[in-house]
């Protein structure tokens, strides 16, 4: 055999070895997808077929529960917490990036402690807040705990963003006659949106992905998704198909966007420690 | 050079006749408007820091501190007028208490576990794919998929596959003539399926900041080292792990602290049981808090949690720092 096909055949083998790999990985998510497509009668079926003929039933029995609200609650809010987190952040982010405020130290302290936190530590202040001033199992109430965790992480992309844009061309619109804010507006802002629908599908992510906060912040009117599928598992008899159906409909948009985002994804869940 | 009319022209511009040309060549020119633009400059730069600071202020420091303040009164839902300073009984109780120290126990070994796990992993699987055949670049965007599923997707894919009634996997076991177990309702069992969840979760991450690094390598050492006739193995044992150290350092630490806040996993899997078995600290918080009603003990547990989490992020930033030192 020469060398060439030797190499070749190497190449083959290292290339299913890695399909293989693969394969494995993501068998579980995968499973859970085809888990989603079957009958109760097939889900209980051992040993299991790998085909069967899919059924979209429990997509239609989900749409007719009130499943439909959660998701629809999920959406709302996180959408509105990405917007009011971009409106505060943004702006901050960029003043600390051209002011020279010499916080560097302390900003990334702030930032690293709230994502480190665990949820339960911003989690019982609320609870006991909002069941006070009547906030508990509304939308509102979780819009604002998001921001415990969005803001400070817009801050910190978006300052790096901005600190990877050189200052000349702000510089030119101040001598066009732009003030502060107008050179911000219509200068900078536009060569950052790259950067900024990074942020925001970062945020949009982290809110939609949350458990925590909705599981001990909303009851009924308010729910999201992510807790309104923990309510089919009940003591008698998880409802499979449901559980399945739902949790395939929340993690679609989730890892459509994130593949879109990879490149800053270690930048974006190492927020304070590691420079943009 | 000129302004535009639609522009609104600063007032420390519309005085000086020579704007542009005093931006253009700063020290030609008069230094007071100069610094009065730059005063101008930078109050409005802090009215645009001021409104985030203090959303900021109101949603993290000021519940820590109500946190704190909670976690000494002997705060009770069901008793009326519990909420009231009582000194450092929580705490006093916690030292007491065996559910407590069982928690920390829980928690330490899910830590160390995982983040053992991760590292192993996502080093192993990094290095496997660091190349450029083509068609492996392209399935490594794949692999990253288990990190960014909602966390609730993953506790309950893994539920699905460790029910009995339902398991593929104890499917596949029987086949492989291996025993079939009832992995969440046996007590040993039971942590082990849940850090099998986590490692799922979560060794992308690491796998990710570990091959960014292997790209990033400078070529040079590699080279000596394969003209000095270094066999793979010794290149990478010898050469590329110390150069990753400073990564595998970090992620591990990220990963640690976030171990800590282990939480949806535990809620679908297991409930914190059988029994005891699976109560990790942020857990046994979480039960105190919310499934009973004592919220200032549950306070308590988690000033300590918090305390734990901020030393680690403190730890985080000097290896941070040192790291890009020697940079």
């Amino acid at each position: 055999m020469s060398s060439k096909r030797r190499r070749a055949l190497a190449r083959g083998l290292y290339l299913v070895a890695v399909g293989a790999v693969l394969l494995v990985v993501l068998f579980p998510v995968l499973w859970l997808v085809l888990f989603s497509l079957r009958t109760e009668v097939e889900s209980f079926r051992m040993p299991p077929r790998l085909f069967v003929v899919p059924t979209l039933q429990n997509y239609v029995d989900l749409w007719q529960s009130k499943f439909l609200r959660a998701f629809e609650n999920s959406a709302v809010t996180a959408s509105a917490t990405t917007v009011l987190s971009l409106l505060l952040g943004v702006p901050a982010a960029y003043a600390l990036s051209r002011a020279g405020f010499r916080s560097e130290r302390l900003l990334s302290l702030w930032v690293l402690a709230t994502r480190m936190a665990p949820p339960i530590a911003f989690g019982i202040p609320f609870f006991l807040i909002y069941k006070e001033i009547e906030l508990i199992d509304t939308r509102l109430g979780l819009v604002v705990i998001y921001l415990s965790f969005n803001l400070s992480l817009v801050i910190w992309m978006m300052r790096a963003f901005f600190d990877g844009l050189p200052r000349s061309l702000e510089e030119a619109a101040y001598i066009d006659g732009a003030g502060v804010l107008g050179a911000f507006v219509r200068v900078t802002l536009p060569l950052c949106a790259p950067g900024l629908a990074t942020t925001a599908i970062f945020c949009f992510l982290l809110s939609w992905n949350d458990f925590f906060y909705s599981l001990i912040l909303t009851r009924s009117d308010a729910l999201t998704a992510p807790v309104a599928i923990v309510n089919f598992m009940n003591y008698e008899s998880w409802e499979y198909g449901k559980i399945s159906a739902g949790a395939t409909l929340i993690m679609l948009p989730v890892v459509a966007f994130s593949l879109g985002v990879r490149r800053y994804l270690i930048r974006g869940l190492t927020a304070g420690a590691v420079k943009g | 050079m000129t302004s535009s009319p639609d522009r609104p022209l600063t007032p420390e511009f519309a005085a000086s006749p020579s704007a542009a040309q005093m931006a253009g060549a700063p020290a030609a020119v008069a230094a007071r408007p100069r610094r009065a633009w730059a005063a101008t400059r930078r109050r409005v730069l802090l009215a645009l820091l001021l409104p985030a600071l203090t959303a900021l202020f109101a949603v993290t420091i000021l519940p820590s501190l109500f946190l704190v303040a909670t976690s000494f009164t002997p705060l009770d839902l069901t008793k009326p007028g519990s909420f009231r300073l009582e000194g450092a009984g929580n705490y006093r109780e916690l030292l007491r208490d065996d559910r407590f120290w069982n928690s920390v126990w829980v928690q330490t070994r899910l830590s160390f576990w995982t983040v053992l796990l991760q590292l192993l992993i996502g080093l192993g699987l990094a290095r496997l794919l660091h190349t450029r055949i083509r068609g492996v670049e392209a399935v490594r965007a794949a692999f990253i998929i288990p990190m960014v599923l909602p966390p609730v997707v993953v506790a309950l894919t893994w539920k699905i596959l460790f029910t009995p009634d339902v398991s593929v996997l104890n499917w596949l076991l029987g086949v492989a003539g291996m025993p079939q177990r009832a992995w969440l309702t046996d007590s040993t069992l039971a942590l082990w399926a849940i850090i099998v969840a986590d490692v799922w979760e979560w060794f992308p991450f690491v796998f990710l900041a570990v091959l960014a690094a292997l790209q990033m390598m400078p070529d040079e050492p590699l080279e000596a080292a394969a003209i000095d006739g270094a066999s793979r193995w010794q290149v990478f044992r010898h050469v590329e792990l110390p150069l990753l150290k400073p990564v595998l350092l970090v992620v591990g630490l990220f990963r640690l602290i976030d171990s800590m806040k282990a939480f949806p996993h535990i809620f679908i899997m297991t409930g914190g049981g059988p029994g005891v078995a699976t109560e990790a600290t942020n857990y046994f918080a979480y039960l105190q808090g919310f499934s009973y009603t004592f919220v200032g003990f549950s306070s308590a547990i988690t000033v300590v949690l918090l305390a734990a989490t901020f030393a680690l992020s403190l730890g985080i930033m000097r290896l941070v720092g040192r790291a890009t030192d020697v940079e």
